[in-house]
């Protein structure tokens, strides 16, 4: 009986991977070079970076990890918020809750979009970090890892935000933007987490960009706070919250 | 196996019970007709088939698939063409063909001959890679039949199909309808068009307030209010209005204007024949054409709606 379940659930994978992967490559051909989408996924961050980096006389080995990982974090979580909305609006949206896919699926397809955008973008803040402070990369295989897992990680973040059942992309941005900006402050981004009060370190444990920055952060100076293996597990099981947090929340709001 | 069968659904919204225990099946090829006014409950019947929308309470299967618990399955063999043409503006009509047919897991050879075939059909091979905004309504909409075509359904849902759209396109997907049906194609279709139910529905379901109030044959459902019977009539001069004048003889139940002819509605039609032709004596009018008809189905309609025969009713059924 289970293993019958089992079986047609593999039989699935193909057509769900399938099925997944188009509607992705319908994000990128759609949404990537919407204005709000750069303004949000682009500029926002370094507009960002640059106000807190400028007149601080840091070393650039300590900024860019730092940039790399707000600039994933807002990149990766800009598509879904913008594109979801307005395909509830234009009712594209009942195209993909009806068809033959799951609702994880539908889920994960949107968050790929989101992921292989920030892989993109994360391309700035490294390459400018190489070319213009030749930093020095000690992990070059956990860095990659550390890019892959937070771009993935913060683009489930903005699919499940955007199951907010509205068609205005204004609401779902707010509600995302009272979370993400937040998260700067609280996630050892600009302050170290080690130089911070008690109750902001307990605080610093909630949020994955924690993870994600003292993960980069190790890839570039060799020291983290916590252990990267340790990072690496904690991002995976942020992955697996909020993708199972989004597929509760979709599935709710279209009862 | 039946194609669709639904069994006692019930749709309740915080503000509105959008459908209050429905129960009917639609047989394998049956072109089936969802006919009501606005707000009946035509689309939430359609998302709760499809599996967007849970019901309240009851059950829905497609081809023995329940869909709440074997979604999947039953979603495969199924086409959709939503009530509003949701179609990707800033793709071409092939990247919205092969965006949904990727969804459906068409094979690519597949897939391609499909929708050079359904551009065809559809009018639409010349734009084939014009981006879609931009394009008409009536585009946009054949657009949308061809999307829920291409995974080659073996059951298609049609919300409104050709509501508000010109004779040409109409035509072009009317035919479309008839053809899938001759080839087995289960067709459920929702329309406020009581003519185009008429024409194309082998059964037509008259739901309103969600409930259905009658279910049947067009020809059955009008055999089952023989007793209304009407002329249409039309004088020399019509470019006066006689409408009041004619909805006041005696032995008419109701009168509208069709046209340049006057619809009287009765169940005494000699007396009736005998009142216009006294009417239009004394007016001095020459009567160009008497016509006696039985019962339409937008009489079957009225009827069993309870809708007043107004004005406003006319435009629902363009
Ligand atoms: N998501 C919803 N939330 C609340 N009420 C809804 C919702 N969807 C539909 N309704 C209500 O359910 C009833 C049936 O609506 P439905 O859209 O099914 O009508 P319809 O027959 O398709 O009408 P139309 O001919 O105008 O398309 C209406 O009263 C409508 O207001
Ligand atoms: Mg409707």
């Amino acid at each position: 009986m289970l293993s019958i379940k089992v079986q047609r659930l593999i039989t699935r994978i193909p057509a769900e991977l399938a099925a997944g992967w188009a509607i992705a490559r319908k994000d990128m051909m759609i949404y990537y070079l919407k204005p709000n989408i750069i303004v949000s996924g682009i500029l926002f961050p370094l507009f960002m970076f640059l106000a807190f980096a400028i007149g601080r006389n840091e070393d650039p080995e300590a900024l860019i990890p730092g940039l790399i990982a707000i600039t994933i974090l807002f990149s990766a979580s800009s598509i879904e918020p913008v594109s979801i909305p307005i395909e509830r609006r234009v009712k594209t949206f009942d195209r993909l809750l009806s068809a033959p896919i799951s609702m994880n699926t539908l889920v994960f397809g949107e968050s790929l979009s989101g992921f292989l955008y920030s892989l993109v973008i994360a391309l700035i803040p490294l390459g400018i970090g190489v070319i213009v402070y030749h930093t020095q990369v000690f992990h070059i295989v956990f860095l990659s890892i550390a890019i892959l897992l937070t771009s993935f990680c913060f683009a489930t973040l903005g699919t499940l935000f955007a199951a907010y059942p509205t068609e205005n992309v204004g609401e779902v941005m707010s509600m995302l933007n009272l979370v993400r900006l937040p998260l700067i402050f609280i996630s050892g981004v600009f302050i170290p987490i080690s130089t911070m009060p008690l109750i902001g370190q307990i605080i610093a444990l909630l949020s994955p960009l924690t993870y994600a920055n003292d993960l980069i952060q190790y890839s570039y100076g060799g020291s983290s706070h916590f252990t990267p293996v340790l990072d690496l597990i904690i991002l995976i099981i942020f992955i697996l919250v909020f993708q199972a947090g989004a597929d509760k929340l979709y599935r709710k709001f279209n009862e | 196996m039946n194609a669709v069968e639904v069994l006692n659904i019930k749709k309740k919204f915080p503000s509105v019970t959008a459908l209050d225990d429905i129960s009917f099946s639609i047989g394998e090829g049956e072109i089936f007709g969802f006919l009501g006014p606005n707000g009946a409950g035509k689309t939430t019947t359609i998302r709760i088939l499809t599996g967007i929308t849970q019901p309240t309470s009851g059950t829905a299967k497609i081809f023995g698939h329940d869909i709440r618990t074997e979604t999947i399955a039953a979603r495969q063999s199924m086409g959709i063409v939503h009530e509003t043409s949701n179609v990707y503006d800033d793709l071409t009509p092939w990247q919205n063909l092969m965006f949904t047919a990727e969804l459906y897991h068409v094979g690519k050879g597949e897939r391609e001959k499909k929708s050079v075939e359904l551009l065809k059909i559809f009018d639409l091979y010349e734009r084939r890679n014009d981006k879609v905004r931009g394009f008409s309504k009536g585009m946009k909409r054949r657009l949308t039949l061809a999307m829920g075509l291409v995974n080659s359904p073996k059951l298609l849902f049609l919300d409104e199909p050709t509501s508000g759209l010109d004779v040409q396109s109409n035509l072009i997907i009317r035919d479309v309808i008839n053809d899938l049906a001759s080839t087995g194609v289960t067709v459920f279709l929702t329309t406020h068009n009581i003519e185009e139910a008429n024409l194309m529905c082998d059964r037509v379901a008259i739901i309103n307030h969600g409930i259905i109030a009658a279910i049947d044959t067009p020809h059955r459902l009008k055999g089952t209010i023989q007793s209304v019977q009407s002329i249409e009539v039309s004088f020399d001069n019509s470019s006066v209005d006689n409408l009041s004048l004619v909805s006041l003889l005696s032995g008419v139940n109701d009168a509208k204007k069709v046209g340049d002819r006057y619809k009287l509605y009765t169940d005494n039609l000699p007396l009736v024949i005998e009142e216009v032709m006294g009417f239009a004596q004394k007016n001095g009018l020459k009567v160009q054409s008497i016509t006696t008809l039985g019962p339409s189905l937008e009489d079957v309609f009225i009827k069993i709606t309870g809708l007043e025969r107004t004005g406003v009713i006319i435009h629902a059924i363009d």
